[in-house]
């Protein structure tokens, strides 16, 4: 008996009294309210000069403020700005327990380990699932008050399939970050190579090799460009080796600490 | 007798660092077993090695039957402890801290949470977040984590810190019941020497990682140094009317003359009256006994270092 359901229970208790759960729901809030900005100027820049949201002398890139062009920006945003806010999901799950010294109280238990680590890593699945469905219903919410032209239905649940798809790959890849965080022992070696990594993600894109490095992937998905199956067999095997670094490492390093 | 306990030739190596070297310890079902060691002799390095937190560089670890080892069956459903510091998670209530231990140790009903607040006197405390609580009461928090499923064995890391002298009563007071009621196996670990002689049916001296000396109370009594104190207004006199009548006397600092004779000490009137009839009676007469933490300081001192 792993008492899985049990674990899981105990860590969603520790994420819901803990005010990191709000901060992430209110950064995850940004994202379509940036979005939202960037469509207003661009319905109609001249009214956005004229209230101060741009200076007059802003060279705005060009896009056409409709469904389809928000939608694709927030799926860009979340390949983005969701690895970090999702990374830092699962560093705080992780990190808490070193730097709270709480992870000795897990070490000895009926539980074994590794239900422990598997509960933290659904429950940080669960809790990206969650802020991706506030991000699609406050950017539904967002594109209404905004007013765009009439798009087909299709047309805007295909942008929101792309979030939603962008959101998951995210999740399979921020796993790596509980190790960092475990064999880190906290938050600052983790945060520290979560910017390190979405640094060598943009250069790599940049490079036009996006497509094989894990964690430029979302964002070549975003962008509209086509995945091949090796870019899919990348994202797992990321996902997997960041779920069996974690587990290892709980099991077999010394805790000494 | 039934070992809770053994370890044979344990050693633990961080690097050039040995931090346990060679231990074999047994302790005994129901027995209270203290382990001594200045900071940094490894005793809670061999804690952590008896709950399989750190893995032995050689040696066995056995606890309640059940080898410690990478992929072996293990017995924490029998097993309390509280490591280090009492720490908790901060935004929980103490309550729901003890909860969620209940939830990690399947079996365990749902009233051993009121019965270990009630146990450990946290029951003011018990919808208080654990981030604010006083350390004493972080330590009893500790504690209930510990002894929620009532287990068989508790290995507990200076159980006594920062409890008031009252609570340090307490906590003794339950510790014994335990281990006499209960039958619960204790071994402590803690620098607080007159409170391990008070409590501890067995003291493990521990220095530089190796176990120095394992004595019971009987041995403490017999190992430990006793002298007989005397004052004399004419220490001289005194010190030449003791020799007289067959002791071997030493001028010690302050002008007291020591004796070690075991006859000495142990018919300290015969010496009375030999200065008496000498012509110079003592004005203080006076047996010392070497306590547990005299004793632990020479031992760790003829060891080297430290103290």
């Amino acid at each position: 008996m792993t008492n899985l359901a049990q674990a899981v229970y105990v860590e969603m208790l520790k994420a819901r009294r803990s005010r990191v759960s709000l901060f992430t729901a209110l950064g995850i809030l940004i994202l379509p309210l940036a979005a939202g900005f960037f469509m207003i100027i661009l319905k109609d820049p001249e009214l956005a000069r004229r209230v101060g949201l741009i200076s007059t002398k802003a060279h705005l890139v060009a896009g056409s403020a409709d469904w389809p062009s928000y939608l694709g920006l927030l799926t860009q945003s979340i390949a983005g700005g969701g690895l970090v806010l999702f990374g830092l999901v699962v560093i705080w799950v992780f990190g808490r327990e070193f730097s709270d010294r709480t992870a000795k109280d897990l070490l000895a238990l009926p539980t074994p380990r590794s239900a422990v680590v598997l509960s933290k890593f659904v429950v940080t699945a669960m809790w990206c699932a969650a802020l991706t469905a506030v991000l699609c219903l406050f950017g539904l919410a967002v594109g209404v008050a905004i007013g765009f032209p009439p798009a087909s239905h299709q047309a805007i649940l295909e942008g929101f399939l792309a979030i939603v798809a962008a959101a998951l790959m995210v999740i399979a890849l921020v796993t790596p970050m509980g190790f960092f965080a475990s064999a880190g022992r906290g938050y600052l070696a983790p945060m520290g190579t979560t910017f390190l990594i979405l640094l060598l993600a943009q250069v790599i894109a940049a490079a036009g090799w996006g497509e094989y490095f894990p964690w430029s992937i979302p964002g070549v998905f975003s962008q509209g460009q086509p995945l091949g199956a090796a870019s899919y067999a990348i994202l797992l095997l990321t996902s997997l080796a960041g779920l069996a670094a974690t587990l290892r490492w709980w099991e077999r390093a010394d805790q000494a600490r | 007798m039934e070992t809770a306990i053994e370890t044979h030739a344990l050693v633990k190596r961080y690097g050039d660092v040995t931090a346990v070297d060679g231990l074999s310890l047994h302790v005994a079902r129901g027995e209270i077993y203290a382990f001594l060691g200045l900071n940094g002799a490894g005793k809670t390095t061999t804690v952590r090695l008896l709950l399989g937190m750190v893995r032995p560089t050689s040696g066995e670890v056995t606890v309640l039957g059940k080898q410690i080892r990478f992929g072996l069956d293990k017995p924490w459903d029998r097993v309390g402890y509280l490591v280090e510091t009492a720490d908790a998670y901060p935004e929980l209530t103490v309550r729901e801290n003890l909860e969620a231990v209940r939830r990690l140790r399947p079996g365990v009903e749902s009233a051993a949470v009121d019965r270990a607040i009630e146990r450990l006197g946290l029951g003011a405390y018990a919808n208080r977040r654990s981030g604010t609580l006083s350390l004493g009461n972080s330590q009893r928090l500790g504690l209930a984590k510990a002894l929620l499923h009532r287990p068989d064995l508790l290995l507990l890391d200076e159980p006594a810190n920062g409890l008031d002298p009252a609570g340090i009563v307490e906590i003794r007071n339950l510790l014994i019941e335990l281990s006499r009621q209960e039958g619960v196996t204790v071994f402590l670990c803690s620098h607080i020497l007159a409170e391990v002689a008070r409590l501890a049916q067995r003291i493990g001296i521990l220095h530089q990682g190796r176990l120095l000396q394992e004595l019971g109370l009987e041995d403490l009594e017999r190992n430990r140094r006793r002298r007989l104190v005397v004052r004399a207004r004419d220490a001289d006199a005194a010190l030449v009317a003791l020799r007289g009548g067959g002791w071997s006397p030493v001028l010690a600092a302050g002008g007291e003359i020591e004796i070690r004779d075991a006859a000495a000490i142990e018919r300290p009137d015969d010496v009375a009256a030999g200065l008496v009839q000498a012509g110079c009676p003592p004005t203080m007469l006076m047996v010392e006994e070497e306590d547990l933490e005299q004793y632990f300081l020479r031992l760790v001192g003829q060891a080297g270092g430290g103290a």
